[in-house]
């Protein structure tokens, strides 16, 4: 390990639409103290876009970066981060990041590139041709208005059939809040697609005939990855079935491992059975299918495949063919997708006949999929299905919208759940036709800031789920107590962290949890189980610490948070211990550049760190705790009147979060008072200039003047 | 016996379980000890008195002492005792003893239900929906879940084995032993409600 050249493709592509002009920059020279993906994006916009820029705004920047374990063979590493000010944090648009998987970050590193700054504005619709060291911006004009399954279509014609294709469709055209961007057809980004709107950017098609270098050991590399392999689980790292097998000493009805031998992919052709034992490696991808977790038995015989993204073994996109799609609704017949993206149509019904399993809950997923990822629509992680319902419900539709529009909707299809419904619906949404279509869009700050209802209203409704800035809980109190309220106070959109969630629900009883809780954060005392919650204690702060570093750690190296970390694993003869190391290994090999773990943590700290210096200063706010870092009112509330610390509640004490809150900001190093970093703690991450820059501010509490 | 002789009888009798546990089976001394004198690789050279030693044993219950002796100190081993009051092995690696005690309870299923259901409610903790046991290994009918239920209702027993319906109308069974009946409805709802929680 004698080279340090390793992981990184090297250049950071800049494109300015605005001059047509192109340049790189040396990787490592200038971003590599915060690695890549979401730490590459903070950079930029801490150095490039002034406070006060709004995400439409000329001088915002749109930053697609990968991060250096992207494009190797580490398994989950097909993430791209896209950082900008982000366009659905309510009421004012601060830093945010989109993440998609798919192809599109190793076929950008393939190429030489691990990031592209995108700033200025075209003059006229335009994509990005990057082949290799080629890069153009060709004329979009004839893909402009039509969706993104086109748009990836003539792009790929043009290109060839081995590039990938992020693109944009009507709903980033015509800038909603709302819009996702693109790649490998279900892969998407939410909230960034109105920037690349805002820029005339239809899509950036990258192809790229490179390789990337391990600097370590090959040897040990390939018995890295192959360690890597043995202790995954299924989605979201469930590291147990979800049924009793021969070979395992646990199995949870909840757990997404719902594959085993019998089980088949029925449309596939021919139809592929499950053999052999499902714990070997060769069998991973078969233990998830998200379309049978999500909707039940009925999917098997409709599933085609799982797809997925570079060098993932979980292949979580479960591709389905049900021709009912062709014959009732004249659409595809196909469509793939996981998690909310799936349910995207669906969770538009209170109710659907036959349940949320049933057939037509089936069709709502399909047309739902399919349409959202051709119009580029962002569900805001369920919640514009939530905040549909509600106002649908509450009666605001019938009240602000003119009686003409209102008419026009077929409410009786609604009612009814029937999925051709979404036929109507969705399009109003992505072309943001009339005013629901305008509003909706916009997230949760649409009907806040068109139709003067109030946030209070929906933080009070427990069945919104809202949390705070026009976006949902993530992963919160349901879950995960005081771990999952602190991590959904961080972000600016919402947290999308699964450290936490995946470690709480992997399946294993409760004992095992704690064994490795204590060996992990220092203590059992650390994990509860859900809904049975014990008093805040200084190690689920340090947990709490954890999960968000991870997260960021996972977004700056091009890995998946979504699958990662891997502290738990299915293997009994390791006591279900994963590596919490791992991240680290991963990196040291791949770079040459040894860092532990502490060493590497602190870098997602310094990455974190960066995150919050950007919100305080954009926000222009010192008192992060009382403006920011907010929790709503249903947390605290029980409509049943339990207590908080019963068991059957997810109900929080104040006084307890407020506690939690403070030994959260003590061990990040920030006041406990304001929840801001101290100047200390800007100069320990090797941030001295940001804490120079945002002392300038009065935004550091030792130099804080009241007036 | 020579320690070289037990040492092979060792080996070929945990082969018998070994490959009892990849085929999805409990495997009883009386299995061992046939399979022993049936297989062919004890008929051959020494391994034949080794099989032999077993057999000569005057009364079945030495031999089954003897049997016992050997696969205990095998480190892929492990046994317990049956419903039957049987001792039954197995090889945890390939099956584990939360699915032995399943296969030794199918044929008694109240029991293989009441365990089944003490066990998640006291370990996870959870209560288990009504479906699971419809499913491999258990494979009950849903007549025969119902006749379970109802036998359970009136068997002193049984009287910690309860249900919560959740608003889906899924029906999830807990003990009460280990489960108060309004967290164990917290944890049915939420159980229903994980596919909407992504």
């Amino acid at each position: 390990m004698t080279r340090t050249d390793g992981g990184f493709a090297g250049k950071v592509l800049r494109v300015d639409l605005s001059t047509g002009k192109t340049s790189t920059q040396d990787t490592r020279e200038k971003y590599g103290a915060v690695l890549g993906g979401t730490g590459l994006g903070y950079q930029v916009l801490w150095e490039e876009v002034p406070p006060g820029t709004g995400p439409f705004d000329l001088g915002n920047k749109l930053i697609f970066a990968t991060g250096v374990l992207a494009g190797t063979s580490v398994p989950c590493n097909g993430r791209t981060a896209i950082t900008t000010i982000f366009p659905s944090c309510w009421p004012k648009a601060l830093v945010g990041s989109g993440h998609m998987g798919g192809q599109f970050a190793a076929k950008l590193k393939y190429a030489g590139y691990d990031a592209v700054i995108v700033e200025g504005r075209a003059e006229r619709p335009v994509w990005l041709f990057i082949r290799d060291g080629r890069v153009e911006l060709r004329d979009a004009s004839r893909l402009w208005g039509s969706g993104i399954h086109r748009a990836t279509l003539e792009i790929s014609q043009e290109m060839g059939a081995d590039c990938c294709v992020a693109a944009i469709g009507q709903a980033g055209e015509k800038l909603a809040p709302l819009a996702t961007v693109v790649n490998s057809l279900s892969h998407s980004a939410g909230g960034v697609g109105g920037v690349m709107g805002a820029k005339n950017l239809k899509a950036i098609g990258v192809q790229g005939s490179g390789g990337l270098r391990i600097a370590g050991d090959k040897e040990q590399w390939e018995r890295l990855i192959k360690f890597h392999l043995s202790i995954l689980g299924a989605n979201n790292q469930h590291v147990v079935p979800s049924f009793p097998t021969p070979q395992s000493e646990y199995y949870n009805p909840g757990s997404r491992w719902v594959g085993q031998p019998g089980k088949r992919w029925g449309a596939a052709d021919p139809p592929v059975e499950i053999t052999g034992s499902i714990h070997d490696m060769n069998r991973i991808s078969y233990r998830t299918n998200s379309a049978a977790f999500f909707l039940g038995e009925q999917a098997w015989k409709h599933t085609v495949r799982g797809n997925g993204c570079t060098a993932c073994p979980i292949r979580c996109h479960t591709t389905l063919k049900v021709p009912a799609m062709a014959t009732k609704y004249g659409t595809r017949e196909i469509a793939q997708g996981t998690c909310i993206a799936l349910n995207f149509g669906q969770f538009f019904f209170p109710t659907l006949p036959g349940g949320p399993k049933g057939q037509a809950a089936l069709e709502a997923c399909m047309l739902g999929m399919d349409m959202a990822d051709d119009m580029g629509i962002w569900s805001n992680y369920g919640q514009i299905q939530r905040d549909f319902i509600k106002l649908a419900k509450d009666g605001v539709f019938k009240a602000k919208l003119g009686s003409a529009e209102y008419a026009s909707i077929p409410w009786d299809k609604w009612r009814a759940g029937d999925p051709a419904f979404l036929q109507d619906l969705i399009p109003r949404i992505g072309e943001r036709r009339g005013e629901l279509g305008l509003v909706l869009s916009e997230g949760s700050g649409g009907p806040f800031g068109h139709w003067g209802i109030s946030e209070e209203t929906w933080e009070a409704d427990h069945g919104t789920l809202y949390w705070k800035m026009g976006h949902p809980k993530h992963h919160a109190n349901e879950d995960d107590g005081q771990c999952g309220v602190i991590i959904n106070t961080q972000y600016n959109r919402d947290a999308q962290c699964h450290s936490h969630t995946n470690f709480v629900r992997n399946g294993l009883p409760l004992a095992e949890q704690k064994r490795l809780a204590g060996e992990l954060w220092g203590s059992p005392d650390s994990v509860d189980s859900p809904g049975h919650y014990t008093r805040m204690n200084k190690h689920k702060a340090q947990r709490a610490r954890w999960a968000l570093v991870r997260k960021e750690l996972h977004d700056c190296l091009g890995v998946c948070n979504w699958m990662g970390p891997w502290v738990a694993s299915p293997l009994k003869e390791r006591g279900y211990r994963g590596d919490n190391s791992l991240e680290s290994r991963l990196y040291s090999l791949a770079t040459g550049h040894t860092l532990d773990r502490e060493g590497l943590d602190r870098v997602g700290m310094r990455v974190f760190t960066l995150h919050r210096a950007l919100t305080m200063r954009d926000m222009g706010v010192l008192d992060m705790r009382a403006k920011h870092d907010l929790v709503p009112r249903w947390v605290y509330e029980d409509s049943s009147g339990a207590q908080p610390f019963t068991p059957g509640t997810i109900r929080m004490d104040r006084d307890d979060m407020a506690l939690a809150m403070e030994m959260f900001y003590e061990t990040m190093g920030w006041d406990k008072a304001t929840g801001a970093p101290t100047g200390e703690t800007y100069d320990r991450l090797g941030l001295a200039e940001v804490g120079k820059g945002m002392a300038a501010r009065q935004l550091v509490p030792e130099t804080r003047h009241e007036p | 016996m020579s320690p070289e002789k037990k040492a092979r009888l060792t080996e070929a009798a945990a082969q018998v379980v070994l490959q009892a546990s990849r085929e999805g089976r409990l495997t009883t001394q009386e299995d061992v000890l046939e399979a022993l004198a049936a297989g062919g690789s004890f008929h051959q050279t020494e391994g034949q008195a080794d099989a032999d030693d077993i057999r000569q044993t005057p009364t079945e219950e030495a031999a089954a002492a003897a049997l016992a002796g050997v696969l205990a100190g095998h480190p892929g081993i492990a046994s317990f005792q049956g419903l039957s009051g049987e001792t039954l092995y197995h090889a945890p690696d390939l099956l584990s003893r939360t699915f032995a005690r399943i296969l030794d309870r199918k044929d008694s299923p109240l029991l293989l239900m009441a365990e089944e259901i003490r066990t998640n409610s006291r370990d996870y903790p959870r209560p288990v929906p009504v479906e699971l046991f419809e499913a491999p290994p258990f494979d009950l009918a849903p007549e025969e879940i119902g006749h379970v239920l109802q036998a359970m209702a009136t068997d002193p027993d049984y009287q910690d084995i309860s249900f919560t319906t959740a608003p889906t109308g899924a029906v999830y069974l807990f003990s009460t032993l280990h489960l108060e009946r309004g967290y164990a409805a917290f944890l049915a709802l939420r159980a229903e409600s994980l596919s909407a929680n992504p």
